[in-house]
């Protein structure tokens, strides 16, 4: 009967999302899981991670499109189906990439109640919405739009690369309430964004009009905000190689600066069940340096060029129509390049979750309190968001958490989220002695073919996790022997 | 427990094999050479309306059955029409209120002034409540569209046939291009 539990949940169940990593969250032997609930429940006292290879997350996603849908190689009709594509892909349907790579990460207990943990991580983030109307008008022109408006706001993206230093403290207020903060410092290395945008262009059919049309540029505000670039678009054939290497060695002194916080509870309701949340990266990032903006901003409207039939002598030039109506252009629809300090906020990620512990056991486990009970296995339910430019991003997760013994833990979880309704994750960590390693992967589905895959995502990572019991514990196990 | 500790040899080797065989599959990446860019874009070109004034010297004050003008057209040098125009329908609408048919030549110029392709035609006389009204469509496509890419100046000449400074009326004229590209 477990058996087949077990296997109707591994294949009925398995996926998770995107920038949050719910099979890491409240994980309780994991020093990750403070990184995605500074208030977690952990029961470790000491740890220390492999430099740059505590965490290794790496996450891509799209909600619209597929390899697959594009590049089947059944059909040979590549642009039938990108037309196809096109045509079902929204405004609102986006594209998602995010690494982040551990740099240094360690922790200990602080007095009875208290664990310290810091680190710096290195993080790439980068989220666009599907420029569908700009994409519409390059593919198939404005012949079959005329009336339609192609709307400036569906161009909308955001993208960074930074570092982040943090620090943060676990305490166990009492057996059942734990809360967690941790503070962030930002140091930007590269940043482009473009939210916010407005205005239109239409091609109107003008009945009673002079001409067959008329073409207008309505309301256009568009701005491209950048900081870290400017001095690579500076530096004269610089390579692809060159300007990689630039961005990385402002890895560690970025120009840039920004401050955040993550905020966490964990709530024992009664001893089987109890509730979590947390927000991570309430902050915001100054750019200040090395920054350019570039906007675009106007309205314009045209029938066309209209001759006037001047009278001239022989040699006589005509009127530069042409150049007129470029002027005309250029000073109604503005480019501006400018150089502006800048805030942008972190995407804020949120995590609300419950968990139920069933098949008690005496385990070794929360260091504050020696003689806890401990669940064999949790079942829990995660809802986490992400916060973007045009609204957050949702998803849903349940989980099993299973524990088989004190060395080896998985994870087994089914998420519904806007990449997919079939989102199965799974989660294992391994202890040998002191020495930890995990690995965890969403949408296992999809990895049997990552081309029909909307989405996937890795974490990978070793450390050190230390469980210094104390003496009573010690005594209880042993006693148990 | 036990049944589960039998399991976890198994289900750590399906994760790491799935993890490592994972694969792109039933894709075939290199038609993304074969995407095109196919838009199709309709564009105003020339308007305008006449009246008699036009036909009259200012100077003068002296009848000129004969007017032209030249607009340069420079967005046919742009690289996305040299490289990417395959397709060009052009429409020209004359609406003549005038008494007396006026003759049009359109001529379609390079930057040395080689005619590369005209359209012709004869705008029948009117009345404003029914004017003579010509639609011509003209099309290039094929190996003529060079004729369009290597075109810059757009001329335009009117004859009215017969008439004076007597008559009365107002020519109207709308243009647009259908322009296909692949790219």
């Amino acid at each position: 009967m477990r058996k087949t539990i077990l296997i109707l949940l591994a294949f009925a169940s398995l996926l998770c999302h995107s920038q949050n990593r719910p099979l890491l969250y409240n994980v309780d032997d994991l020093p990750q899981s403070l990184l995605q609930n500074p208030g977690a429940r952990i029961d470790f006292t000491k740890h220390i991670g492999v430099p740059f290879f505590s965490q290794i997350h790496l996450f891509a996603g799209s909600t619209g499109v597929t390899a697959y849908d594009i590049f089947n190689d059944k059909n040979p009709n590549v642009n039938q189906r990108v037309a196809r594509v096109m045509n079902s892909i929204t405004s609102g349907d986006y594209f998602s990439v995010n690494e982040q790579l551990e740099v240094l990460s360690f922790g200990w207990k602080l007095g009875q109640r208290g664990y310290l943990s810091a680190g710096i991580y290195q993080e790439l983030d980068v989220f666009a919405y599907f420029p569908k109307d700009p994409a519409i008008l390059a593919f198939e022109g404005n012949a079959d739009y005329i009336d339609d408006n192609f709307k400036f706001s569906d161009a909308n993206f955001t993208g960074e690369v930074l570092t982040v230093y943090h620090v943060g403290y676990n305490y166990k207020v009492d057996r059942k309430l734990t809360l967690g903060a941790r503070f962030k410092l930002y140091s930007g290395i590269f940043n482009a964004s473009s939210t916010n945008n407005e205005g239109v262009f239409r091609t109107e059919s003008t009945p009673n009009g002079p001409n067959f049309y008329r073409h207008y540029v309505e309301g256009l505000n568009v701005v491209v905000n950048t900081s870290g670039y400017a001095s690579l678009k500076e530096e004269q054939g610089m390579t692809v190689d060159q300007a990689v290497t630039e961005l990385l060695s402002r890895s560690f002194f970025g120009q840039n600066v920004g401050v955040g916080v993550d905020l966490g509870f964990n709530y024992k309701l009664t001893d089987q069940f109890s509730v979590n949340g947390s927000i991570q990266d309430f902050g915001l990032m100054f750019h200040q340096k090395d920054v350019e903006n570039y906007h675009y901003f106007g309205s314009y409207e045209t029938d066309g060029l209209e001759p006037l039939f001047p009278e001239l002598d022989n040699d006589e030039k005509t009127i530069p129509y042409w150049d007129v109506f470029e002027e005309e252009l250029d000073a109604n629809l503005t480019e501006q390049t400018l150089n502006d300090p800048y805030n942008t906020w972190r995407p804020l990620k949120y995590n609300a979750g419950f968990e139920f512990g069933t098949g008690m056991s005496i385990l070794p486990c929360d260091y504050l309190i020696s003689r806890r009970p401990r669940f064999m296995n949790l079942f829990g339910m995660i809802f986490s968001g992400v916060n973007r430019p045009k609204g957050p991003t949702y998803g849903v997760t349940a989980y099993w958490d299973r524990k088989i013994n004190n060395k080896l833990r998985f994870r087994l979880a089914y998420a519904i989220d806007e990449f997919s309704l079939t989102k199965i994750g799974l989660m294992i960590s391994k202890r040998f002695n002191n020495f930890n390693i995990y690995m965890a992967a969403n949408d296992i589905i999809g990895y049997t073919n990552l081309a029909k895959a909307n989405s996937a995502s890795l974490q990978f990572g070793m450390q050190f996790i230390f469980k210094n019991y104390s003496s009573r514990t010690k005594n209880i196990n042993q006693a148990k022997r | 427990m036990s049944h589960l500790k039998l399991l976890k040899i198994p289900l750590t080797g399906f994760f790491l094999c799935l993890l490592f065989t994972s694969c792109f599959k039933d894709v075939d990446f290199s038609q993304a050479s074969d995407i095109k860019l196919t838009p199709d874009l309709e564009a105003d070109i020339l308007v305008y309306q006449l009246n008699l004034n036009d036909f009259i010297d200012s100077q003068t004050g002296a009848y000129t059955p004969v007017i032209r003008d030249t607009v340069r057209l420079e967005f046919l040098d742009d690289d996305y029409v040299q490289e990417g125009l395959m397709y060009a329908a052009f429409r020209f609408r004359h609406k003549n209120s005038f008494s007396q048919p006026i003759l049009s030549k359109i001529k379609f110029l390079s930057n040395s002034n080689q005619t590369q392709f005209s359209v012709n035609y004869e705008i029948p006389a009117g009345t404003k409540a029914t004017p003579g009204i010509v639609d011509t469509l003209y099309v290039v496509e094929g190996a003529d569209i060079v004729k369009v890419r290597r075109s810059i100046q757009m001329v335009l000449e009117l004859e009215m046939i017969g008439g004076g400074k007597d008559i009365g009326g107002e020519l109207d004229f709308l243009s647009k291009g259908l322009f296909k590209f692949e790219f």
